[in-house]
């Protein structure tokens, strides 16, 4: 059991340095707080963000409805990623959602359905 | 680390609880109270549900909205209420003795897309239904109904003649004319249309498609006998902006889609969508002189439109109008050949369909459970086609009203539907000299019952009874019980009546392509059967990704029915009313599960016996196996960015008509087993889609499919045993761009 231990702390270190060299300078994480309610709009706007063009990772914490973003700085912008949210349907900090692309979201995913 | 996760929520639960009886035990409160609104407008709810969290124990409220529960009840401090046409909502009430709850109504027509990946059986309804989602449909070839089911084990899809190469469905080993199709549930693509009818819908029209086994509701008409299958159209309101399909495939036959959305104001959107098919290559891979497939052009048009008032009025119009000619036969065939001893063997066809279609539901303001609805709907129907020396035209003219009222009694534990409706239809069949005429003029009237304790029984009970203006009254019960064992084991049990009037010649055109004569010894009477069945699910979860087992019988035994006889002489197909039994027994087990995150599997395996008196001897019906079996793989890396799918299908063996008195040749009377392999490859982009497949990959073809070839219009002749593929292999591509 320890020396699993051991052996995982080490890949995880392993992986660490590497991704750390990866990095090159470009990589950049914003957080934006977003409009999503449920674990629907997670999986929505989780997909919509792999599509954009630039972004590395994305992850949405449903409770504090804060989305952070990891892009090449290189490829895309602070702005172009709130956009890309805002296409989805949700709001990206004071940036409203497109009103046809809100519309279009489940009944679920509405804001006024309110967290669940 | 599930069950780890329970008992800590047990727990959780139990000292919350113990805290919440501490805190009222001195206020001496033994209730809780409370009222259910309206969030919008605050008027009391009537027949709400209010249920304890995590127990069966709970009331309706009464004629003002109030509520009274025992606090004993209580498992934790968490109220579930719930009502028609309202968003359900769970309330904490530790710490309180009273409370005023309001929900929020539903936009009622607005659907849920179900996107879910082991969401294709539904835990919902009471019918045993299936989802194929727009996820399933871009897993398989484009660009017709047919090609939709490829990955389904439930609907086969089979090939009617070796000239045509047409697709039919079938359904518990059924022909497709006893399935019912609606289109956004309003019945389609019905009579003289059925044999060609997968080819009139385009992939590309199709949002997702409800398939239901065995007896459904009994609301859209007596038709139905061995299930129905409801193909939801793209919305208006959601469709992507534009929408671009091409596809090519190795017989060169290409495709075309185009759709367009637009939201013309507030109230209206509107979808246009347009199919264009075209096959202009003669290919005869098997050497018989024959094309493996009939030449043809198809354009379609189809044009949405939608009008949504607050959330009372919700209306939808559509238009739809295709074109489709075909040319089939020997390679050296031409157009309008004259008929001569020298001619050459060949079928054309010439298909023109207008249709249209209205819905419009009226939602009471305030009575989110309470609505009527009006479905219209008109059909013209006509086509000319020769086969061979034969000429075969005809004509439908339909027309289709039905008025539904909804309401509860009480509360929404007890749901009601009742209607009425009228339906026109018109038939006029020419087959050489003989003429088949007909005028069908039928009111009804329809009642369904829907009980629901809210916790683990439905009960839908549903009659309809309809005047005939040929056949007289007809009455047509269905039942369908739902049963949740537990939240993941439910049983389904399902029976009924269903009556239809046979169209012989359009649902047995395989046999024009062919020597035989149609042979009418009698006056036909209409169909009527009864089906019962019932099946069993189980989800699952095994290593932290979702499974399900589904298992289900379904027995259908006729009253009567039209009896296309291939047995009895080589040289006829005899049409005459049911002597004797007629019945299918058809059992399927189905097993799906996500092996490796990403990674699906679905298996099933199939028995159908399927018998019918043919002249006095009970024998199976020519052309469905007893075993089938079916696997498919789905592939998918996070976010759907490559996907990759692969369908195997096992066909045992199955009997074929008599032909053994051909020209004195003996001829099998059974097909061989075969396998049959699909695959496809497809990669995402933000607004592009690539893809990549194959049909038929392990390039099985029917040997001799078209039986005494070498002379047409001999004795010997007959191409309408198909039982496998005919064209072999065939490798297609194509692209999907799409803007939101």
């Amino acid at each position: 059991m320890k020396i699993f231990r051991n052996l995982s702390l080490a890949l995880v270190m392993f992986f660490a340095t590497i991704s750390a060299q990866a990095q090159n300078g470009n990589e950049k994480t914003v957080q934006i707080k977003t409009s999503a309610v449920c674990g629907m709009c997670k999986k929505t706007l989780e997909k919509a963000m792999a599509y954009e063009k630039g972004v590395k990772a994305s992850t949405l914490d449903v409770d504090s409805k804060m989305l952070s973003v990891t892009y090449d700085s290189k490829k895309t912008n602070e702005g172009k990623i709130r956009k890309a949210v805002n296409e989805t349907g949700y709001d990206a900090d004071d940036k409203p959602a497109t009103p046809r692309a809100y519309n279009k979201l489940d009944d679920c995913c509405r804001k006024e359905a309110g967290a669940h | 680390m599930i069950l780890a996760k329970s008992v800590r929520h047990l727990y959780l639960a139990l000292g919350t609880l113990a805290l919440f009886i501490m805190i009222l035990y001195p206020a001496t409160a033994q209730q809780l109270t409370g009222k259910v609104v309206d969030k919008t407008n605050y008027s009391p709810l009537i027949g709400a549900n209010v249920v304890w969290l995590g127990t069966a124990k709970g009331v309706s409220t009464d004629a003002a909205g109030n509520f009274t529960l025992q606090l004993s009840d209580a498992v934790s401090p968490h109220i579930i209420v719930s009502y028609l046409g309202y968003k359900p909502d769970t309330v904490d009430v530790s710490g309180k003795t009273a409370i005023t709850i309001a929900l929020s109504p539903t936009s009622s027509l607005r659907e849920v897309v179900v996107e879910g990946q082991q969401t294709r059986y539904s835990a919902l309804t009471p019918t045993n239904s299936q989802i194929i989602t727009t996820r399933d449909l871009e897993k398989s070839a484009c660009c017709n109904l047919a090609e939709s089911f490829e990955t389904n084990a439930s609907v086969e899809v089979t090939t009617t003649d070796a000239v045509s190469g047409a697709k039919q469905i079938q359904m518990l080993g059924l022909d497709g004319a006893y399935t019912l199709l609606t289109t956004d549930n309003v019945p389609a693509l019905r009579g003289l249309s059925t044999p060609y009818r997968l080819n009139y819908l385009s992939g590309t029209y199709i949002e997702s498609i409800d398939i239901i086994k065995g007896m459904g509701s009994a609301l859209n008409g007596y038709e139905s006998i061995s299930g129905q299958v409801n193909v939801k159209l793209k919305d208006p309101e959601k469709s992507e902006r534009l929408y671009l399909n091409l596809y090519g495939n190795s017989l060169a036959k290409l495709d075309a889609n185009l759709n367009v959305s637009a939201q013309v104001s507030p109230e209206w959107s509107t979808l246009l969508m347009l199919h264009s098919d075209h096959l202009g290559n003669r290919v005869d891979r098997n050497n018989d002189g024959f094309m493996d497939l009939a030449l043809g052009t198809h354009h379609n048009v189809y044009n949405k439109w939608k009008y949504t008032h607050g959330n009372t009025w919700v209306s939808e119009f559509g238009v739809n109008a295709l074109r489709e000619t075909k040319l089939g036969g020997q390679m050296d065939y031409v157009k309008g050949e004259p008929i001569g001893p020298n001619q050459h063997y060949g079928t054309e066809s010439e298909t023109d369909r207008l249709s249209f279609y209205n819905k419009t539901s009226y939602t009471f303001p305030g009575k989110p459970y309470q609505s009527l609805g009006f479905i219209s709907s008109a059909v013209h129907h006509k086509f000319n086609s020769i086969y061979g020396r034969r000429q075969y035209n005809g004509e439908q003219n339909t027309g289709d009203l039905r008025l539904i009222f909804q309401s509860i009694i009480g509360h929404t534990g007890h749901t009601y539907k009742v209607g009425a409706s009228f339906l026109y239809d018109d038939y006029t069949e020419r087959l050489e000299q003989s003429r088949l005429a007909r005028t069908e003029r039928v009111p009804g009237i329809f009642a369904e019952y829907i009980f629901n304790n809210s916790e683990n029984l439905t009960v839908v009970a549903g009659a309809r009874t309809d005047f005939h203006n040929l056949y007289g009254t007809v009455f047509t019960p269905r039942l369908n019980i739902k049963y949740d064992l537990t939240q993941n084991t439910i049983f389904r049990l399902a029976a009924g009546k269903g009556f239809r009037v046979a169209n012989p010649i359009s649902e047995n055109t395989a046999a024009l392509v062919s020597n035989r004569a149609f042979v009418f010894g009698e006056e036909l009477e209409p169909e009527k059967a009864w089906n019962l069945g019932g099946s069993f699910t189980q989800y699952f979860e095994l290593g932290g990704r979702p499974g399900a087992f589904i298992t289900d019988y379904y027995y259908t035994t006729f009253q009567n029915q039209v009896v296309a006889d291939m047995y009895t002489s080589a040289s006829q197909i005899a049409f005459y009313n049911l002597q004797g039994r007629s019945f299918s027994r058809s059992f399927q087990a189905e097993l799906q599960y996500e092996v490796l995150k990403g990674f699906d599997v679905k298996t099933a395996y199939k028995y159908y016996d399927v018998q019918t008196t043919y002249n006095g001897t009970t024998q199976q019906r020519p052309m469905i196996p007893q075993h089938r079996f079916f696997v498919n793989l789905g592939f998918a890396t996070p976010f759907d960015k490559w996907r990759a799918d692969l369908t195997t299908q096992y066909f045992g063996q199955m009997p074929l008509a008599y032909m053994e008195s051909h020209g004195g040749a003996t001829s099998a009377r059974q097909s061989d087993a075969f396998y049959t392999l699909n695959g496809q490859v497809s990669r995402a982009f933000k607004r592009w889609e690539l893809y990549l497949g194959g049909e038929n990959l392990l390039n099985f073809r029917q040997p001799d499919a078209i039986r005494g070839a070498d002379n047409p219009f001999g004795p010997a002749f007959d191409a309408s045993m198909v039982w496998g593929p005919i064209t072999g292999r065939v490798i297609y591509a194509g692209m999907r761009f799409k803007i939101e």
